[in-house]
């Protein structure tokens, strides 16, 4: 499932749109979704059809898999009838690998645009963009991410633009000083200003008491502000090595000619000998735990998280399904009820999320400035107390599925939307997932397990409660507030 | 060379065998790709004239198909030609509360009802109403085109408009007017649009007012809906695996009987430009340590004879991304903030023409101050043949980048009609763009920027943004 945009961490730069949906914007449906590129067409063919092995042509079996001899991956699918290509380099090292400094792995992201010893700062995405490329790159807490979207004929021109800031890097006190503060920005931008940036940066660091998930991507201020360039280099060093790097390429290109640039441009690099992981494990939760943050804010927000299990478990298929069962279109569980029926929220939604090293399962509501958040509260766990008591009928689990379905497929409509899964699935699954096996995995799902995951992940014991509003005070033991909850 | 991905492994594939050596390319090449001009814009056709067609039924319904058969997918829908613009005076938001009800029980169907009909398919639909046009539609998979249409068919021609869902619609609405006060971005917006347009529908929020849209019920959307939902303004569209025949053949069956009067009113032409004294406007929250700016004057409308020299002279100013002129002086050169962009509202009477940004607060002054002093730049040194040549580059590939998907290639020629712009301006844009002089770009930055009387919006604690832009001009101070 898509996660809400504030989740997916700090972006290099916003899009610049006015009018593109925030995650608590009133619900007005899902997106009209865009068209399938050719490259997913098979794959919609076979969910169409019954299935049989024999129809089976699955993009992701079409994936080719290079090494170079330094241990740097590289992935393609070639696919003439698309006009485009996305060229995707994923490193493997997100903040859950800072140590000393919070947000090192973000700031470091923005100083890959600074400059190298052959170009000048600002000058790699100034070429790029001059053929029309979208250039840009994201931060999460597990991988770094890169990415060109080209017209065909820029590939080799952008393979080696790749290749000279991943070979020669040009770290300095000028563009660390300046860049900086461009990050500090960001950070009040998404972060400090912003009450779902506030919402999100409490609810990591309540739910995650020990696992470096707890530190926001984006970094503590305080650290931010401290970073030095030989943090900088050391982490550039240390995980910008060619064997944590994996490189996809999807669309128009003449693939032999892609890899020996490729080869060109990174074999040379050398591999680290160890690519060293910070430890830390969560241990068990014990009890709710609760925060509140002060914000001036006239819609408050209530935000919870559970600890769940991490990609790759048997029991994510149907809490996938859960998530889509409370979240997915008007019809949805959370909707009809704190939208729709007790007029409690702007928006409510909620749904299962798998990080690397960890799994979730949150809920939220955009409580409306008319209502009442203790009510609007009430309200979300009542819906989730109501997944771990009954079992859903056949055609809402029927409904679900087929959402579920179409939503697959219709994530792939591009060659970005493709390379992006590609290198997803490679770093949180170890593996591409084939189409067969992700749509087995979700027609194997029954209401009983859907009840048993509501029932053994989302308990209230096992709750992490968020909430932003303007008195930041908790209610004192026996209050009216209090007596309310 | 290569390996098959296999379940449970992951990078077993062999090393690349194509053994070439850095000199085997350096031979080719003189020099670093990077070094080399950009290959020169191709021009030409980009819609596939042999998958459109269009056709007008008897009671003046446009349609559009566009056939794609690569996949069993589609989405159709229907787009009237004029929107929030054209709203009565003292109904602000109405266009959206109606378009809203349309979701709201349709046909035979009730609000739940509706809402499981589109998700049962796994399909999204949705309605919106923008500032030149309302559009309703869906998206789903091809085989389900039957299902798809009646559901669109019934938003567009038997919404219920049940008073429950009216005031239920309404509340919603009111508590969105008040939600968007905690987000900095709509406060500046909505600000500098009440500046520059105090007498004009641009100058309200598309979704109405606290006032105009307590006045909303039932009704007002079902007379709003008789009088704009006509066929003689509206554009019926299908884009996917459909098979032309059928679906105008459809689309006869589900709004031949379709009728209406005359299309509603365009729009009052903008006002005159601003006037020439410089408004300064604080949106004061206190609690904030960003400032959110905005930077705007009355800009073009539409269809004007000079509108690729102001795109592109935009371009160059503050709307191509990492390579303008704003980006390098506020970011990248000082790192005075996150984000800057420029842009002119292309609507049907003249939208804004708006520079926006963020800084922290003590430096709003000094973020302003650099804008004007770009817009005045633009005028005294206009982009150069150099800056003007990757401004081409750069608008002519993310062009045709831009139309990667039939599904937005169909939106763009849908546009075209809404706008009343010749149907063939996608396939003339590469050569009108490349057809722009220096000189024409010099003139329009000289007709169209005006920094001596633009206004400048900032939302952030007025405490300590006053006394920055006080020797600006007259500063008012405001609440969300």
């Amino acid at each position: 499932m898509p996660l809400p945009a504030g989740f997916t961490g700090a972006t290099r730069l916003p899009t610049f749109s006015r009018s593109s949906p925030r995650w608590c914007a009133p619900h007005r449906g899902r997106r009209v979704r865009r068209r399938l590129g050719a490259v997913a067409a098979a794959l919609l063919l076979l969910v169409l059809s019954a299935r049989p092995a024999a129809a089976l042509d699955d993009p992701a079996a079409r994936v080719r898999t290079h090494v170079l001899a330094n241990g740097m991956t590289v992935l393609t699918l070639a696919d003439p009838s698309t006009p485009a290509v996305s060229l995707q380099i994923w490193v493997k090292a997100g903040s859950r690998d800072e140590t000393r400094y919070t947000g090192i792995a973000h700031l470091f992201e923005h100083m890959m645009f600074k400059g190298s010893t052959n170009l000048a700062a600002e000058r790699h995405a100034q070429i790029l963009e001059t053929r029309g490329a979208r250039v840009n790159a994201f931060t999460t807490n597990d991988v770094t991410a890169y990415f060109d979207d080209l017209p065909p004929d820029a590939l080799p021109l952008a393979i080696d633009l790749e290749a000279e800031r991943f070979a020669n890097l040009d770290v300095s006190e000028k563009t660390l000083a300046s860049e900086r503060q461009v990050v500090l920005e960001e950070r009040r931008l998404r972060t400090e200003d912003d009450p779902q940036g506030r919402m999100i940066e409490q609810l990591f660091a309540l739910t995650f008491l020990a696992h470096p998930y707890r530190w926001p991507v984006i970094g503590w201020r305080s650290d931010v502000e401290a970073v030095d360039v030989a943090a900088c280099r050391a982490f550039f060093d240390t995980y910008y090595a060619p064997n944590n790097l994996l490189m996809v390429i999807v669309g128009d290109f003449d693939e032999a000619d892609a890899l020996r640039r490729v080869e060109a441009g990174f074999g040379p690099l050398a591999p680290a000998p160890v690519i060293p992981r910070n430890p830390t494990q969560e241990p068990e939760q014990r009890g709710e735990r609760r925060a509140r943050v002060r914000f001036d804010v006239r819609a408050p927000i209530i935000a919870a998280a559970w600890h769940a299990p991490k990609a790759g478990d048997p029991d994510v298929p149907a809490l996938d399904v859960l998530g889509e069962l409370l979240s997915s279109g008007r019809s949805s569980r959370l909707y009809q009820r704190l939208v729709q029926r007790d007029a409690l929220a702007l928006a409510a939604a909620g749904g299962a999320w798998q990080l690397a090293d960890a799994g979730l399962f949150y809920a939220y509501a955009a409580v409306r400035p008319d209502a009442s958040a203790d009510a609007a509260e009430r309200a979300l766990f009542d819906e989730i107390e109501r997944m771990r008591s009954a079992e859903v009928g056949a055609d809402e689990l029927a409904k679900a599925k087929k959402q579920i379905e179409v939503g697959i497929v219709s994530g792939l409509t591009t060659a970005h939307g493709l390379a992006s899964r590609f290198a997803s699935e490679t770093i949180t699954y170890g593996r591409i997932r084939g189409l067969e096996e992700r749509l087995a995995e979700l027609e194997a799902v029954t209401a009983a397990d859907v009840r048993r995951v509501a029932s053994r992940y989302l308990a209230p014991e096992g709750r992490n409660v968020v909430r932003i509003e303007r008195n930041g005070v908790m209610p004192a033991p026996g209050s009216a507030e209090a007596r309310a909850r | 060379m290569t390996a098959a991905l296999r379940r449970g492994g992951r990078a077993l594939a062999l090393a690349i065998v194509g053994a070439v050596a850095l000199g085997g390319c350096s031979a080719l090449q003189p020099g670093p790709l990077w070094e080399q001009q950009p290959p020169p814009i191709r021009t030409g056709p980009v819609v596939p004239a042999e998958r459109v067609h269009r056709t007008r039924l008897e009671n003046g319904l446009a349609v559009l198909v566009l056939e794609d058969h690569r996949l069993p997918r589609l989405a159709l829908g229907v787009v009237l030609r004029h929107g929030i613009a054209s709203e009565a005076p003292g109904s602000e938001g109405v266009a959206v509360y109606t378009a809203e009800l349309l979701q709201r029980g349709a046909g035979a169907r009730d609000a739940l009802a509706f809402a499981l009909a589109v998700d049962d398919l796994g399909a999204a639909l949705g309605a919106s109403a923008e500032w030149d046009s309302i559009s309703i539609g869906a998206a789903g998979l091809s085989r389900d085109e039957t299902a798809l249409l009646e559901l669109v068919a019934d938003a567009v021609l038997r919404p219920r408009f049940d008073a429950g869902e009216a005031a239920r619609v309404r509340a919603e609405q009111l508590a969105g007017l008040e939600q968007a006060k905690d987000d900095p971005q709509s406060l500046v917006g909505r600000a500098l649009a009440r500046t520059l347009y105090p007498a004009h529908r641009y100058g309200l929020p598309g979704d109405g007012t606290p006032e105009s849209v307590a006045r909303l019920d039932a009704a007002a959307a079902r007379a709003f809906h008789a009088a704009h939902f006509v066929p003689s303004d509206a554009i019926f569209y299908a884009v996917g695996d459909v098979s032309k025949d059928e679906v105008v053949a459809s689309a006869r069956r589900a709004f031949g009987g379709w009728r209406g009067g005359s299309p509603p009113p365009d729009p009052p032409p903008a006002p005159t430009p601003t006037p020439p004294e410089r408004r300064i406007v604080i949106v004061d929250r206190p609690d904030l340590g960003q400032s959110q700016l905005a930077v705007g004057h009355e800009g073009m409308r539409r269809a004007e004879p000079d509108r690729e020299a102001a795109l592109l002279l935009d371009d160059v100013l503050g709307g191509g991304g990492f390579s303008s002129r704003l980006m390098a002086r506020l970011r990248a050169d000082a790192g005075l903030t996150y984000s800057v962009g420029s842009g002119f509202a292309m609507r049907r009477e003249g939208g804004p023409f708006t520079v926006a940004t963020f800084t922290r607060v003590e430096e709003t002054r000094r973020v302003v101050d650099l804008v004007l002093a770009e817009l005045e730049r633009a005028k005294q040194e206009p982009p150069t043949p150099a800056e003007l040549a990757d401004a081409k580059t750069r608008s002519a590939g993310g062009f045709v980048l831009g139309l990667e998907t039939s599904q937005s290639l169909a939106s763009a020629l849908v546009t075209l009609d809404v706008q009343g712009l010749p149907p063939d301006s996608l396939d003339t844009y590469r050569s009108r763009i490349l057809a722009v002089t220096p000189e024409q770009v010099a003139a329009a930055a000289q007709q169209r920027l005006h920094p001596e009387r633009a206004a400048i919006v900032v939302v952030g604690p007025a405490s300590a943004l006053r006394p920055q832009l006080e020797s600006l001009g007259s500063v008012e101070v405001v609440s969300p």
